[in-house]
């Protein structure tokens, strides 16, 4: 007999919607990963004397002649010239957020994107036309990479776009500038990975970091953080049945309408992120706001590269999903107060009782606190450090890079795990950059002669 | 006799959910009582956001950017697809199908012609619009 039962009528379980929500952040990590690598290894077949000059070496040029101590402090002063930077230009960031230049931040990082796209993209297309001998000519060229850079912009900026086409670019802006970073020298590139992830821990937790700070104006004006972040599709928009959906939009926008005057802003957090409107919790909310893209143009004055790097920028995906949302509803008033929600930065999931019938199912899964019906997001900084790791780890072997991942992704996982237990804003990069710098160290120094010694006598492997 | 029925009732089945659609419930929001008419579905626009979307989208294309065309029509493939829902969005994700399609062909054509004619077709003028050369004479290729 016919079955009449499919599963897409039924419910999503925990297990489905919590998967889902952890796939759809996980896969573009993993797709960033896997093509920096790609990148890597095809360039980088021959020498890798290739190395840039910029604030991270600012300290000290790093040569294969130097002794391993002269490397080792050379690095150290390296990466905290690099962490400093950091923290001015995200001290900075605050400072013009807190004086309300938005204005002037967002056209500032679509600027900062648009180089990123076009001359960073344009950089390593020709090196691969280079590699590979396209017979391209410079006006197709050209024109290929104007359309791209322009579209990129328009995506991640200025209009909506497609969610597709939206996360592809931020994915393509991550890629590129976690390319550029693994052409640092080596021993800099480690010191700087793990004194960003030290730097990282203490921005978000700490009272006085730059990134709480951060986080804690937005919240207080109810404002939206303009940041490169990437966020996943809400799960269960899709999975419902859209009447309910629209239903379950309608309560809550009535809810929120009553609620709207004696709410705070986290409060608000709450309500609205009750129904996915963006995030539950923003991993390590702004971290790559201090993203440094050094040098873009290899000179640049330090202000400028460091605010371009600041690739906290403008998330327009949020605010654009929750304004499709509004965009169905006659308020105006709407916009004003939603715009936190995009990030869900401090989500506040102690369910009030009021709350409590606006989100039945979300309670549930707000429990667990990952994504009930929000997304998950991550800033683009992780995405680069990430690929940072798994590029250099390319560099040397693949058994690395397969360490290297797995350790990422369970460092990744770790930290879901904790943001579904803390529910606020949490640095990402520590976790994963501190087992995946363990597991290279780890890979190369022992499991490589384990490795070696049984494929040459043809034991295993 | 027993075949039939279960195909009756599965059609039946099918027949109800076709496209999820809210139209059951008629809420304001939808002019055309259409359904969601970007590909993001109700995560996307509205009808009326659609309309100056499509058209700015369209406008901003006939700046050398059939990329612009190309995303015009992914973001409005329902609308595409459908040829008798969201008429006022119609015209706009249509041209940009025509223009993206043309601008297309134009570019893969003297695309083709180049790496396939190469010297042969173009001479020594051919040397220097290819692109590596071209990199390797301005330097881009040293990191800047």
């Amino acid at each position: 007999m016919a079955q009449r039962q499919t599963p897409s009528t039924q419910t999503p379980t925990l297990l489905d919607s919590l998967g889902e929500e952890i796939v759809r952040i996980v896969a573009p990590v993993s797709i960033c990963m896997f093509l920096v690598v790609i990148l890597v290894s095809v360039l980088n077949s021959g020498d890798s004397s290739f190395s840039v000059s910029s604030i991270a070496t600012i300290a000290y040029t790093e040569t294969t002649s130097d002794s391993s101590w002269d490397k080792f402090v050379g690095a150290l002063l390296n990466s905290l010239a690099f962490v400093v930077v950091v923290t001015v230009a995200t001290f900075l960031l605050v400072l013009l957020f807190y004086f309300r230049c938005t204005g002037f931040l967002k056209i500032y990082m679509g600027f900062s994107a648009f180089v990123i796209l076009g001359f960073l993209g344009g950089e390593v297309l020709i090196f691969l036309i280079q590699h590979f001998s396209t017979p391209i000519d410079c006006f197709t060229f050209l024109l290929l990479l104007c359309n791209f850079a322009v579209v990129g912009v328009m995506a991640v900026f200025m209009s909506k776009m497609p969610i597709l086409v939206t996360q592809s670019y931020l994915v393509v802006i991550g890629i590129l500038v976690a390319y550029w970073f693994t052409m640092l020298p080596e021993w800099t590139t480690w010191a700087m990975l793990v004194a960003m992830a030290l730097y990282d821990l203490a921005a978000v937790l700490l009272p006085i970091g730059p990134l709480r700070l951060l986080v804690e104006l937005a919240i207080s004006r109810n404002e939206e953080i303009p940041a490169l972040v990437y966020e996943a599709r809400p799960v269960n928009v899709e999975n419902l049945d859209p009447r309910v959906a629209v239903a379950r939009r309608r309560l809550w926008r009535d809810r929120r309408a009553t609620e709207n005057s004696n709410l705070r802003g986290d409060a608000n957090v709450n309500v609205d992120n009750a129904l996915g409107l963006g995030a539950n919790a923003e991993l390590n909310h702004g971290s790559d706001s201090n993203r440094n893209d050094p040098s873009l143009a290899g000179e640049g004055a330090v202000l400028d590269s460091n605010l371009s790097s600041s690739t906290s920028y403008g998330t327009y995906s949020d605010r654009n999903l929750v304004r499709a949302e509004e965009g169905r509803v006659q308020e105006t008033d709407s916009e004003v107060t939603t715009p936190l929600i995009g990030h869900g930065v401090n989500v506040r999931m102690h369910s009030r009782p009021e709350d409590a019938d606006a989100s039945d199912e979300n309670l549930m899964l707000e429990g667990i606190g990952l994504g009930s019906s929000g997304a998950i997001k991550l800033g683009l900084g992780d995405f680069i450090f990430y690929s940072v790791l798994v590029g250099r780890a390319a560099m040397y072997d693949f058994m690395t890079v397969y360490a290297c991942y797995l350790a990422i992704i369970a460092g990744l996982g770790i930290t879901l795990m904790l943001l579904a237990l803390y529910q606020k804003a949490l640095p990402a990069l520590p976790v994963s950059v501190a087992l995946g710098v363990l597991f290279y160290f780890l890979t190369r120094l022992l499991l490589e002669v384990f490795v070696v010694q049984c494929s040459m006598n043809l034991l295993m492997f | 006799m027993e075949p039939p029925q279960p195909q009756v009732q599965v059609q039946v089945q099918r027949d109800n959910n076709p496209n999820p659609n809210p139209n059951p419930n008629p809420s304001p929001i939808r002019s055309t009582g259409g359904i969601w008419p970007t590909i993001d579905g109700p995560l996307g626009l509205s009808e009326e956001e659609s309309v100056s979307y499509a058209r700015r989208f369209y406008k901003f294309g006939f700046a050398l950017l059939p990329l612009l065309w190309a995303v015009n029509c992914f973001y409005f493939w329902p609308v595409l697809r459908q040829s008798r829902s969201f008429p006022r969005i119609r015209p706009y994700v249509v041209g940009s199908a025509v223009g993206f399609a043309v601008f297309s062909t134009l570019i893969c054509t003297w695309a083709l012609t180049f790496s396939l004619g190469g010297e042969r077709l173009f001479g020594p003028v051919w040397d220097q619009l290819v692109m590596y050369n071209l990199a390797d004479r301005l330097g881009l290729t040293a990191w800047s």
